[in-house]
């Protein structure tokens, strides 16, 4: 990564039996939390309205004073640093967007490297290569902020958080005002970003499946603060701790799961292949045996053609134009739950899974994946599906 | 007070050539008639009302000049010390609702007769609107603007001068034009502290002359005429300070 700006090193996050106490409250809004954010992950504060997932997310900055305990942004104690000081070299992006809205783009994303002095040259080379990074229009420079679509607005709050290339970023429900179409897009947007820049994040959140699919740990709070479990995605999914996280993580963690995983993850069964041309007896052969009862027709290349039936195996040669076509198709690279679901819409038992080519990879079929959700077969190494933009 | 006004108004009234400038000139039988508006007269006259035009404008300029500077002072001392802002409003409150000539009168023994007494005064009269538009414009805004700002590092003051006050800068416009529109218009009473301004053509040259029509409907179509100028020039001042506002928002 560029160290130009001083910054780009990512650092950890660590909070040490952190409390909240407001002043005339009787329960403490963060009670002794205790967790660390590894540098270059995303942690998702996530919980019920009144869990203090906002507050704890605030006293990383000060935004919010810390009653008592204390947090760590690499190795200094955000306590020894001056607010103004600290919250310049902490990335900063809410709701709302807060974007300026007497201020063009342009004058918005370059806010803090103003305040830390950079020189006109510096910081308007910055902003462009921001306006790059996240694929904005740069006709749209010099408009005000009421004049972009919420969407674009979201992505310039999130380049301006990124201006001074701090090591850590907050994140306070950055895609809450969204429509879920753009909040989809703009969650996939930011995990390839996030991808390229590696900051360590500190998101908050209350919609669980933005949590397990942006997250790299979940934190999820219960009222009153405290933590409920700190595990990866799959690790809640898979094991909630108690019932509070059970019933916050919902009655389909099975299907969440799901879209934690691509199709490459789990093993794929093998269909018995047939070529074009092949003598019928010759497939019949192969049925024996094999995983999946119908022959898969392949082309010289072996793309998948379609399916075989018992009747185009009565012929002598197997036929070229196979009843079934082999539909649907799925690609290694699609996430779980999606196969699932074209699975189940195409009323089917099989699919083919194909590679980058289109040649033949294996066979998906709701036998295996109903066995992998049964077995929950090493789901917690399998988070690395996450890790990796989706789409 | 009063018997000292008096004595000080009886002069002016007994001064001046005005009566031989009333019968001169090309428009001598509508002034003889004493008609609404004397247009010749007016016109062979235009040079008197110079200097009374330009002491009001000097007059405007310099109390909603100063105006603005106090009650944006007590605007930034009161913006983060809530308790302050009633008894700033209910002070300017208070004196304006002191009738101007009175108020006129108490400052004579105080700041003598003239401009000073007379910016004084009008000074006090404008704190209230403007202190009133400033405090409005900086609650009006958006508080997700002032969070990202203390989020990323601003402190109080450049929050205060880099956020809050350009954004609050409509209504602070607002309350200028309200404030300079009404200046204009009390600033004819400057006459009372002695000193220039609109007020000696309408009072001296039209009240206290038999009612002279013409001179008070000229000087006060002056005042209307100034009172648009000072508008257009906020208008404009708006455009250039707030470009924001003007854009068409999706």
């Amino acid at each position: 990564m560029n160290t130009r700006n001083g910054d780009a090193e990512a650092l950890s996050v660590r909070f040490e039996d952190v409390s909240k106490h407001y002043p005339g409250a009787d329960a403490p809004a963060v009670d002794g939390l205790s967790l660390e954010i590894p540098e270059g992950e995303i942690c998702v504060l996530v919980g019920p309205s009144g869990s203090g997932k906002t507050t704890a997310m605030r006293m990383v900055n000060r935004m919010i004073e810390i009653t008592s305990g204390d947090i760590y942004v690499g190795d200094r104690s955000v306590r020894d640093r001056s607010p103004a000081e600290l919250r310049r070299h902490i990335g900063y992006v809410i709701q709302q967007t807060g974007l300026f809205p007497h201020r063009t783009i342009d004058d918005n994303i370059a806010t803090v490297p103003r305040l830390l002095g950079w020189d006109k040259a510096r910081t308007q080379a910055r902003v462009e290569e921001l306006i790059g990074l996240i694929g904005l229009d740069p006709e749209l420079r010099s408009r005000f902020p009421s004049q972009l679509s919420g969407g674009q607005q979201q992505r310039v709050g999130v380049a301006r958080a990124l201006a001074a290339d701090p090591g850590v970023m907050l994140m306070d429900e950055p895609f809450g005002a969204v429509d879920p179409i753009n909040r989809e897009r703009l969650q996939n947007e930011f995990l390839r970003l996030q991808a390229d820049v590696r900051k360590t994040i500190c998101f908050v959140t209350h919609d669980i499946d933005e949590a397990i699919k942006m997250g790299d740990r979940v934190a999820v709070l219960r009222e009153g603060g405290r933590l409920a479990q700190f595990a990866t995605p799959a690790g809640l999914l898979m094991a909630p701790a108690d019932e509070f996280v059970e019933d916050f993580v919902g009655a389909d963690r099975a299907l969440k799961r799901l879209s934690l995983l691509r199709v490459s993850d789990i093993s794929l069964w093998e269909a018995p292949l047939a070529y074009v041309g092949q003598a019928s007896a010759e497939v019949r052969a192969k049925l024996e045996g094999a995983e999946v009862p119908h022959p898969l027709l392949v082309d010289s290349e072996r793309r998948p053609l379609g399916w075989l039936s018992e009747r185009d195996l009565e012929r002598e040669i197997v036929p070229d134009r196979p009843d079934s076509p082999a539909e649907p198709r799925l690609e290694r690279d699609d996430v779980m739950r999606d196969a699932l679901s074209d699975l189940l819409q195409a009323e089917t038992q099989y699919a083919a899974v194909v590679d980058h080519e289109g040649r033949i990879a294996g066979v998906l079929s709701i036998e295996i994946i109903s066995e992998f959700l049964g077995s929950g077969e090493a789901l917690v190494e399998e988070h690395s599906a996450v890790e990796r933009p989706l789409e | 007070m009063i018997a000292e006004a008096t004595t000080w108004l009886a002069p002016l009234v007994a001064q001046g050539d005005f009566f031989t400038d009333r019968s001169e000139g090309s428009a001598t039988e509508c002034v003889a008639e004493n008609k609404t508006v004397c247009l010749g007269w007016a016109w062979d006259n235009a040079d008197r009302f110079v200097s009374p035009t330009l002491e009001h404008l000097v007059l405007v300029g310099l109390s909603v000049a100063f105006g603005f500077a106090i009650a944006l002072g007590m605007a930034v001392l009161s913006h983060r010390r809530r308790w302050l802002v009633p008894t700033f409003t209910g002070a300017s409150g208070v004196l304006y609702t002191i009738p101007s000539i009175a108020l006129f009168l108490i400052l004579l023994p105080i700041t003598g007769r003239g401009n000073v007494t007379a910016i004084v005064a009008l000074t006090l009269y404008t704190l209230q609107i403007i202190y009133r538009n400033i405090v409005t414009g900086l609650g009006n805004v958006p508080e997700a603007a002032k969070d990202a700002g203390r989020g990323m590092g601003m402190t109080e003051r450049q929050l205060l001068w880099r956020v809050e006050l350009p954004l609050a800068v409509p209504e602070i416009i607002a309350g200028l034009r309200i404030a300079t529109v009404s200046t204009v218009a009390i600033a004819t009473l400057a006459i009372f502290a002695g000193a220039g301004g609109l007020g000696e053509e309408i009072y001296t040259g039209g009240l206290l002359r038999d009612v002279f029509k013409t001179a008070i409907v000229v000087a006060s179509g002056i005042a209307i005429l100034m009172a648009v100028f000072f508008d257009a020039l906020y208008i404009g001042l708006q455009r250039w300070l707030a470009p924001w506002r003007r854009v068409r928002a999706i």
